[in-house]
């Protein structure tokens, strides 16, 4: 379980980009994250493996309170699929899947590029999983197109069998089909590992057919969280909305959140902290 | 201010300020450069150097003398023809089974002057003496032999020297800024010591031999290949480094896996170039006597065997050119 408790990250040249969200995710849930570019998708997602750090508020994995000591254990537990994918473009296919347990992998094992057998078939299972074949396992990660090389991050991805994964526009550079093709692969990766995702995306209509669950980020508040069913065209419309007069200075929010963030049931931050 | 305004008001295009190549500043800049340059190549005798070669173009064609073209002239008188064979007295030589000679050599009679001091005086005996008709060039391949071998073993030293310490100097994976700035400290002193300076200390320590020219080699050219391996790995690229440092890899690792198989191909092209020119100064480091085919050349030089001199010459131009071939071909392969 992923919990956001009134999460804020002000830039140091005063950039309000995220602002008081307080979100819980269950523990497979696989959630889209909206919003319009600007919104503070990518600093939200950021700083939930210590690449940012919020300027107020927790966030809280599995009862672990997120804190600069304990962050390289938790992020073991986190993967990240990055926007510009950043895999290592001279290395194999197969060795850049198995940089995903370079943090748990014996330090001589990994100077010596000697994975044991087991890392390896369970790299080739991930590869295979997400529609990769025998033939692409030793070429390099340039050699690939980009859908090709998109799927071999989210098999590096799930190779540490991480609790959360969080993907930064995953298939923001892909055709309709190849698309709809990688969000299935990290869909169903997700569901055989039970990990929680948090992916964000610019494109309503995939949000709308593989989440099951939207929030949407305006101006870095929560603007709506709930179902996909309850994403009705009205908010789409609004949530992208420009505000002409006020471009220049964006981030002072004129259009007020329609719907308060439906959260059934919060838990308490101080009850699963313990 | 007043001028920003001027330009961000969009002035009719006839008014704009257009590219003006030659300013009263170029102007001056190249009179002041003139008159630098003048200075400086009067100091080097640049202009001595201009006057004496056109005499010697002028006296090739048959007009005037010229001092130079004597010179020239002189030494190859005395190069030619070119020092192949190796003649020793066989009195000198011990266990030369005369039934058995090596290939090609023969028995030659000749006389061996020698010079006592006490009369001040020459005597000349009949002697024999053993020609062997490549047995120099032998010698001097040989030599060429041991001073690749110098160069190789220089850049070998050089690399784990600059590892290590390439390392330490990236500004992004040194332990320490402290750290960070003795080890560039260090790389620049390595690099600021030319190989001549250092094998003439270091002959002093060691002693004449290739111990002193491999080291030597491998001080100054481990402060080229640490700076080089240090630039390039602060300027890989970041992305994939965080990518593996995010997910909770330690540097170390990181180092391993989005670093080095980035900046390899360009290591080894410049460990190859490293290697060459360690071949090349090897040829010199001789001269001070750190081992190589440098100390038979300044030997013969100082014993005025010019013909000796000239199959040395011969033989480092051939090497030269036969590793610039090679290295060639390989860099095409890597690249
Ligand atoms: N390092 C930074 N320093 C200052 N401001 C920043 C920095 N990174 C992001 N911002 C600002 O924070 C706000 C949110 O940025 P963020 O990258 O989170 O947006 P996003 O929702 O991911 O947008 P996109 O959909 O275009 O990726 C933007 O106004 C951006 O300019
Ligand atoms: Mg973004």
């Amino acid at each position: 379980m992923l919990i956001f408790d009134n999460v804020s990250r002000i830039y140091p040249d005063g950039t309000q980009a995220v602002k008081d969200v307080s979100v819980q995710l269950k523990q497979g849930e696989f959630c889209v994250l909206l919003g319009p570019s600007g919104a503070g998708k990518s600093t939200l997602m950021n700083m939930v493996n210590g690449l940012v750090e919020p300027t107020s508020g927790k966030i809280v994995l599995d009862g672990e309170l997120l804190t600069k000591k304990n962050l390289q254990m938790i992020q073991r537990s986190i993967s990240m699929i990055h926007q510009q994918l950043y895999l290592v473009p001279r290395l194999s296919v197969l060795h850049n899947v198995l940089t995903g347990i370079l943090p748990l992998a014996g330090f001589w094992q990994c100077m010596v590029k000697s994975f044991p057998v087991k890392d390896q078939q369970r790299a080739c299972e991930l590869l295979s999983e997400v529609g990769l074949i025998e033939k692409h396992l030793m070429r390099r990660a340039s050699e690939l197109s980009g859908g090709q090389q998109q799927r071999v991050a989210i098999a590096r991805a799930f190779m540490a069998s991480p609790k959360v994964v969080l993907a930064d526009e995953p298939v923001a550079s892909l055709d309709p089909a190849m698309s709809r093709s990688v969000l299935n692969s990290l869909k169903e990766a997700a569901q055989t590992n039970g990990a929680t995702v948090l992916c964000t995306l610019h494109q309503m209509d995939y949000a709308l057919e593989f989440a099951d669950r939207i929030i949407a980020l305006r101006d870095g508040e929560v603007f709506f969280d709930g179902p996909p069913s309850d994403m009705d065209a009205d908010l789409q419309r609004r949530l992208y909305e420009i505000e002409h007069e006020n471009l220049e200075t964006q981030h002072t929010p004129t259009v007020k959140p329609v719907k308060k963030p439906t959260q059934p049931h919060l838990v308490d931050i101080k009850e699963a902290v313990a | 201010m007043n001028t920003d305004t001027q330009i961000n008001k969009r002035r009719d295009w006839r008014e704009w300020q257009t590219y003006q190549a030659i300013t009263p500043k170029t102007i001056l800049f190249l009179l002041v450069a003139f008159v630098l340059l003048s200075w400086s190549g009067h100091n080097t005798e640049m202009d001595r150097a201009a006057v004496e070669t056109s005499k010697a173009v002028l006296s090739a064609v048959g007009i005037g003398d010229s001092n130079v073209l004597n010179g020239v002239s002189k030494f190859g008188s005395q190069a030619f023809p070119i020092q192949f064979s190796a003649r020793t007295e066989l009195s000198r030589l011990e266990g030369v089974d005369l039934q058995h000679l090596p290939w090609f050599s023969y028995v030659e009679e000749g006389v061996s002057r020698e010079y006592y001091v006490d009369t001040d005086s020459w005597t000349e005996t009949k002697a024999e003496y053993l020609v062997e008709p490549v047995g120099y060039l032998k010698k001097v391949l040989w030599m060429m032999w041991e001073t690749i071998e110098m160069g190789f073993w220089g850049t070998v030293i050089s690399m784990m020297i600059s590892l290590p310490l390439g390392i330490l100097a990236a500004r992004n994976y040194s332990p320490h800024p402290i750290v960070y700035q003795m080890a560039r400290g260090l790389l620049s002193f390595h690099r600021s010591m030319p190989e001549l300076i250092v094998a003439l200390f270091l002959v002093l320590i060691y002693g004449f031999g290739p111990i002193a020219g491999v080291l030597a080699l491998a001080t100054h050219t481990s402060g080229v290949l640490g700076k080089f391996f240090a630039d390039e790995i602060e300027n890989a690229p970041k992305g994939p480094q965080m990518a593996l440092s995010s997910a909770g890899a330690n540097p170390l690792k990181v180092l391993r896996y989005a670093v080095f198989p980035h900046v390899l191909p360009a290591w080894i092209a410049y460990i190859q170039y490293i290697f060459e020119r360690n071949i090349r100064t090897a040829t010199v480091l001789g001269i001070v006597g750190a081992g190589g085919i440098g100390m038979e050349l300044k030997g013969r030089w100082d014993l005025f065997d010019y013909s000796h001199v000239a199959t040395i010459l011969l033989i480092i131009f051939i090497t030269v050119v036969v590793l610039e071939f090679f290295s060639q071909k390989l860099r095409n392969k890597t690249l």
